[in-house]
């Protein structure tokens, strides 16, 4: 769909410094939006910055037909984002991409680095809770961004949560992954695993995805990953944003990001595509 | 209210109305059609095929820059046996023209690709890319060296009949010279500007943004130089040119029409506005109607 969505909020949550914002876009797109799909949001309706930017979904609300977005201004894109004010309309083509497939039963690890936890917001609202206990390894850079990246909404969610920041300021000092390694070894995770009832998911940068992947593979769970690349067309024409993919038939294939992703099965991702 | 005829006429196709796709941009039309019905579009490129199916290049393919975009994305497409069984079944149901943009790497490729399309299909004619900039060999190589150049058109005007467009590369000192080329070569049709090479540095790891280091500009930025080379080419050669090159208003597409083309093609547009040949179409016709024209052809070449 390509529509004009009406601005609820558009605010700076947390720390200054963090530079993270919150945008509730009201309109159509709630209707059929999936958690891990994405948004591709027109920040300027002059030529410069020229392209949309895609932006996760963080939140779906059918009832009162909203979607939330949390974004880090991180250039001069998400900083034309801030500018928008209450009641303006921006143009949105969305939602978009394949997202999470949804678990109905059993226990679900989400792995996030830094701000890749936004997608999986939505994935934890989707999930039946009384069916399907969850599992949050969250790693940041320190206590200042996990603050600022609504980690107040996390704990009210009641998931099950262990924090790692680079700095040792909250949690674990060290990798998100090793917090996994030691989750998986400590749990009872084996059990359900075989009756296949586990899943992950995970949303972060490369490096963490790759490390997930492996732990997870080693482990036999199935793990989607949420991919970023950079986006042109966001709807699947351009070939911009591949990703490369194991075929069936072992030959490398290509998948768009945009399209067959942003979310990914984990076992068929190429990490360390060369060409 | 008094009706523009916006139909028009070139290289043997007849075309509901001066708007066209570019290929690369739009995919084998399926893509874009939530958005954009294709009978609002006078036709469509497709994506450039080759004899073999190509990954492309890696990714980064994309940097932004100011009002452009480079990409490198090499040429990925499922090659000529794949495209033929389960794309261009797909595309004879479509209410618009289609044109196909084949590629190669050398003489043979060309004549290979040309021999795979005739009059018996869907397709109302072949687009020559001799102006890729993303492969290191073939492409564009072919298309900044008059003589090659006109030995592709050549060999693909002996190996099918339906009508060939060439499409011309910027990256030449000599636009005018490459036309007469491949007019000599027996095309009926110029498209051009394909994408300018490129380059964009990340200042923080100190490297070529894009994987592939060098891609094509596109977008509104290079507009003034392909305005500049349809004029060039409008009064080198005496064959109709399909107009490309940053268009993204219909104040863009009159003006590459009074330049000399004869249809224009939308590319990077697409990716910001979806709607935008629509846009384009209704803002032409507007233009045509308040200057008093009968027929959007009376546009062509106008600024001569």
């Amino acid at each position: 769909m390509y529509l004009k969505q009406r601005v609820v909020e558009n605010r700076l949550i947390g720390h200054p410094s963090q530079g993270i914002y919150k945008l509730v876009l009201s309109g159509q797109i709630s209707k059929t939006a999936q958690p891990g799909q994405f948004l591709h949001i027109q920040v300027s309706a002059t030529q410069d910055p020229l392209l949309r930017r895609p932006l996760s979904i963080a939140g779906i609300n059918r009832v009162k037909e909203e979607v939330t977005i949390y974004y880090k201004v991180v250039g001069r894109g998400t900083d034309l984002l801030t500018r928008f004010k209450e009641n303006d309309y921006i143009s949105v083509l969305g939602p978009l991409g394949t997202g999470f497939t949804i678990p109905q039963k059993g226990e679900l690890l989400l792995i996030a680095g830094g701000i890749g936890v936004f997608p999986l917001y939505s994935l934890i609202q989707a999930v039946d809770r009384e069916q399907v206990k969850i599992h949050l390894f969250w790693g940041g850079e320190n206590i200042d961004f996990l603050e600022s990246a609504d980690l107040k909404y996390i704990l009210n969610t009641g998931v099950n949560l262990k924090i790692s920041t680079m700095d040792g300021s909250l949690g674990h000092q060290g990798l998100v992954t090793d917090l996994l390694q030691a989750g998986i070894r400590d749990s009872g995770f084996a059990d359900l695993n075989h009756n296949h009832l586990l899943a992950a998911a995970a949303c972060g940068p490369k490096g963490m995805l790759k490390a997930a992947a492996e732990i997870c593979l080693k482990n036999n769970i199935p793990l989607e990953v949420s991919l970023e690349e950079r986006m042109a067309c966001g709807i699947g024409a351009c070939l911009g944003c591949v990703c490369t993919v194991k075929g069936e038939d072992g030959n490398l294939k290509r998948k768009r990001v945009c399209k067959e992703g942003p979310v990914l099965k984990a076992e068929e991702v190429v990490w360390d595509a060369k060409s | 209210m008094q009706k523009v005829d916006m139909t028009t006429e070139l290289a043997g196709m007849k075309l509901r109305n001066p708007i066209l796709t570019s290929s690369g941009t739009y995919g084998f039309g399926e893509e874009y059609a939530p958005y954009c019905p294709v009978s609002f579009l006078g036709g469509i490129t497709v994506k450039g095929i080759t004899p073999l199916p190509r990954l492309g290049n890696p990714v980064p393919r994309l940097a932004e820059t100011p009002s452009g975009l480079l990409n490198s994305v090499g040429l990925e497409n499922p090659g000529l046996e794949e495209f033929k069984k389960s794309y261009l079944p797909k595309l004879e149901s479509l209410d618009t023209a289609v044109i196909v943009n084949i590629s190669g790497f050398s003489l043979d490729d060309y004549a290979l690709m040309a021999a795979a399309f005739q009059k018996d299909s869907c397709i109302a004619a072949l687009e020559v890319n001799i102006s890729c900039p993303n492969i290191k060999h073939g492409g564009m190589a072919f298309g900044t060296n008059p003589k090659s150049a006109e030995e592709v058109i050549t060999v693909v005007r002996k190996n099918t009949n339906l009508p060939v467009i060439a499409k011309l590369s910027p990256n030449v000192t000599d636009i005018g010279e490459m036309a007469r080329a491949v007019e000599s070569g027996g095309a009926d049709g110029i498209s051009l500007i394909n994408t300018l090479l490129g380059m964009s540095i990340d200042i923080h790891t100190q490297k070529p943004l894009l994987a592939n280091k060098m891609g094509g500009l596109s977008g509104p930025a290079i507009r003034p130089v392909a305005v500049r080379m349809v004029y060039q080419v409008y009064e080198a050669v005496n064959l109709p040119i399909i107009g490309m090159g940053g268009i993204s208003t219909w104040q863009d597409a009159i003006e590459f029409m009074l330049a000399g083309a004869s249809a224009v093609s939308l590319g990077t547009v697409n990716f910001v506005n979806p709607m935008a040949p629509v846009d384009i179409l209704s803002g032409m016709e507007e233009y045509c109607l308040k200057k008093g024209y009968g027929s959007v052809r009376e546009l062509v070449g106008l600024a001569h």
